[in-house]
């Protein structure tokens, strides 16, 4: 059978439990007498054993089996013991190697996986917990002395014979095998004098040869097929006649029947997402061509299948989504080992781990998420004897969080840290020539910009960790790239949040469509905050910028004619401003009208070098020409 | 008529690759259970003619719902699905009720054989 069809359900639902090994290892250190965890990690690690047996990867299975050995020791309070602190570094070193060699056998590289150094360690430990008991992987102990004959007191119960039986010697499991052999008899007659003793046979303590007495009217040829027929026979006498015997061959594939579960790939549910995006093109095409006609029946069409493609679409939408704890759930093994690395103790709490996301925006948000939570342990939050000095636990908190807000997903990482010291961070960006001499605070807008510049760092030392400066930006670019945008607020002595708000799904999305000259140019909604019509309300100057004032705030203006290089035709007398809004920015585009709102399908967009960084991608307009789409966060 | 069964088992993995086995062989899988305690309420809502049976399940493992399966139908066909060493379970398992075994890694053919004993 071909097993490579299996390889990513392999891979995947190893994750889950690896992700579930590491959970629960976190909660037996925090309980180390808890009896819960050993239970559920024995159960993870004796599954993905299972599972990668059946792969055939025979390294990721050994390794399996010896953390299981070590596992099953601990489960039954080998001596009393509870796990002590070494035991539980090294089951988490295992688990990690366990997944690296997961990893690359999955990916055809079973060779690389390097399982020698961490199975020794595991065995060590295992004669250490029981130093009298061989592991359970060693070679069956020889056999015990032979068993004494038959006791004369045994009944022997009425007529009958002695029936022999060989197991077939490549049979796993004799012992199981043979009890099934003696159930069978005893469905025929009174089974008695069982040689080797059963306890012996159950403990696989035998050749694979065994015999009893069998009294009872059966025929002898009868009991041979019965017995034969238990699986793994190789051969049933009976009184000494040799008696033939039919190896039971079986299980003949009947007409192949119905499943009825089926699995779906991934690339397949991509490939579909691209399809219904075609699909929401040619119906964009269809309700122009059934305006322009007035044909009733064309309208109706129209209608019909643009509600059939939008309950696919929902589908297909809904079908991609995935909860977020398939990225979180790594989290707490990541903050625990980087606070330990740092010595902070932490407490990290995950919320909303049932939010569901797009899977192509959750499967890029990993990344960001890590840099971010190490940005917050080790600058966030503060070493004990400083978080003592200023009156707080010990232990830092970090909490991650999501929730479900309108169109989009907010995620923050906010922890009861230090706080960021703006003025600090203001004076290093004047120095650096970032920000002009006369600014006096930062906001957090313009906090969060110098943090993201590339290479701006304030951490006195850079550690391992982070510090490098490259946590924000690399974070911010992420976020950005996928429609998304980054929130700080910081407060000294209290702590730092940052939140990210992303969209649900990157594959369709609703747009307001704008005119700037010939072109059209698409504004995803979730950032349209309202229109209004530019002139009518007051305009002014700030810091040399042209902005209006709106229900008393002030909003910048850009004239998206300016950006984008449009000449020749005049713009027309009356325009829209299309006011966008992130978090607490806003900013007023001033287009030359607007064409209505409309679904887009959006399709990534390699920019020419020098392409002003205000495009997020394209899409096709219901009349087949591109049109471009607007990045709100690079528009603000 | 094809057969019912019921598939136990823990990992999806297992289940799906089992189901596969036994559906190209022209079995119906009616249900899949990932705990003990599924596997015993499904086979009381589905009466299945074969269950497979994994022996390290969480929620009451397998043997035990072996046990409460064969109270209730004492002819209940249970397939116990083990793995090497396992073999005081496997036992266990045996005495509790189940009526053969198969080892993993599974072979089709293997597996097969053992459906077909079980179902005489």
């Amino acid at each position: 059978m071909d097993l490579s069809q299996y390889a990513e359900l392999f891979l995947a639902e190893s994750r889950e439990h690896l992700s579930a090994c590491n959970q629960l290892l976190l909660e037996w250190e925090r309980h180390p007498a808890a009896p819960e965890p050993v239970g559920g990690i024995f159960r993870a690690v004796h599954t993905v054993k299972g599972m990668a047996a059946t792969m055939g990867y025979a390294r990721v299975a050994d390794l399996a089996h010896r953390m299981e050995n070590l596992l099953d020791h601990l489960r039954r309070g080998a001596a009393g013991r509870r796990a002590g602190d070494d035991v539980l570094q090294l089951l988490f070193r295992a688990t990690d190697a366990l997944e690296k060699a997961i990893q690359v056998s999955a990916a055809g590289r079973e060779q690389d996986a390097d399982v020698v150094g961490i199975v020794a360690e595991l065995d060590r430990a295992v004669q250490r917990f029981a130093p009298d008991t061989a592991p359970r992987h060693a070679p069956p102990s020889p056999p015990s002395p032979p068993s004494p004959p038959p006791e004369v007191s045994a009944p022997v119960v009425g007529p009958g014979r002695r029936v022999r039986v060989t197991l077939r010697p490549e049979a796993p499991l004799k012992g199981p095998r043979a009890l099934i052999v003696l159930k069978r008899a005893a469905g025929l007659g009174t089974v008695s004098q069982v040689q080797p003793q059963p306890a012996a046979l159950e403990a696989e303590d035998f050749e694979g040869q065994f015999s009893f007495w069998l009294a009872g009217p059966a025929p002898a040829d009868l009991v041979v097929a019965t017995l034969a027929a238990a699986g793994d026979v190789e051969e049933v006498r009976v009184d000494d006649d040799a008696a033939p015997v039919a190896r039971a061959e079986t299980g003949a594939p009947l007409e192949s029947g119905k499943a009825r579960h089926i699995r779906v790939d991934l690339r397949r549910l991509d490939a579909l997402m691209d399809q219904i995006g075609e699909l929401v093109t040619a119906r964009g095409r269809l309700n122009q061509l059934a305006a322009e006609r007035r044909d009733p029946m064309i309208d109706d069409l129209a209608i019909q299948i643009s509600r059939l493609s939008a309950d696919l679409q929902a589908e297909i939408i809904q079908a991609r989504m995935t909860p977020v704890w398939q990225v979180f759930d790594r989290f707490p093994r990541l903050v625990r080992d980087l606070a330990r690395d740092l010595g902070k103790p932490v407490a990290f709490r995950v919320e909303g781990k049932e939010i569901e996301l797009d899977r192509a925006i959750l499967d890029e948000l990993g990344d960001p998420l890590v840099h971010l939570l190490r940005n917050a342990v080790d600058h966030g939050l503060e070493t004990p004897a400083d978080r003592r000095r200023a009156g707080k636990k010990p232990e830092g908190e970090i909490v991650l969080a999501a929730v479900r807000e309108r169109a989009s997903v907010a995620i923050s990482i906010a922890d009861d840290g230090r706080g960021i010291d703006r003025a600090r961070i203001l004076a290093k960006a004047q120095a650096e020539g970032l920000l002009d001499a006369h600014v006096e605070t930062l906001s957090d807008d313009q906090l969060l910009r110098v943090l993201a510049r590339p290479g701006f760092s304030t951490a006195a030392a850079v550690t391992s960790v982070s510090g490098r400066g490259v946590g924000i930006d690399v974070a911010m670019t992420k976020i950005r790239a996928l429609g998304g945008t980054i929130d700080i607020r910081t407060e000294v002595g209290k702590g730092t949040t940052f939140v990210l708000r992303l969209p649900v799904t990157l594959a369709i999305v609703r747009a307001l469509i704008a005119a700037v000259g010939r072109e059209r140019y698409a504004l995803p909604l979730t950032y349209v905050a309202e229109t209004v019509e530019f002139g009518v309300v007051p305009i002014t100057t700030v810091e040399g910028r042209e902005a209006m004032v709106l229900r008393d705030r002030v909003v910048p203006l850009v004239h998206l004619r300016q950006l984008l290089g449009v000449n020749g035709d005049q713009p027309p007398a009356r325009r829209p401003v299309i006011v966008i809004e992130m978090g607490e920015r806003r900013t007023g585009l001033i287009v030359d009208g607007m064409l209505g709102q409309q679904e887009i399908v959006v399709k990534a967009f390699d920019a020419p070098r020098g392409t002003l960084p205000v495009f997020s991608g394209a899409t096709i307009m219901g009349d087949g020409v591109p049109a471009l789409i607007l990045d709100a966060g690079g528009l603000l | 008529m094809s057969h019912s069964v019921l598939v136990c088992d823990d990992a999806i993995f297992m289940r799906t690759m089992i189901s596969d086995i036994l559906a190209q062989a022209g079995f119906e899988v009616v249900g899949e259970a990932e705990t003990g305690v599924q596997a015993v309420d499904k086979y009381k809502q589905l009466k299945p003619d074969l269950v497979t049976m994994d022996i390290v399940m969480p929620d009451m493992g397998g043997i035990d719902a072996v046990r409460e399966i064969t109270k209730f139908d004492p002819d209940a066909k249970i397939l116990m699905c083990s793995a090497m060493g396992q073999q005081a379970l496997v036992v266990e398992a045996i005495q509790a009720g189940a009526k053969d075994f198969v080892v993993k890694p599974f072979q089709p053919s293997r597996v097969l054989e053992a459906v077909q004993r079980v179902l005489g």
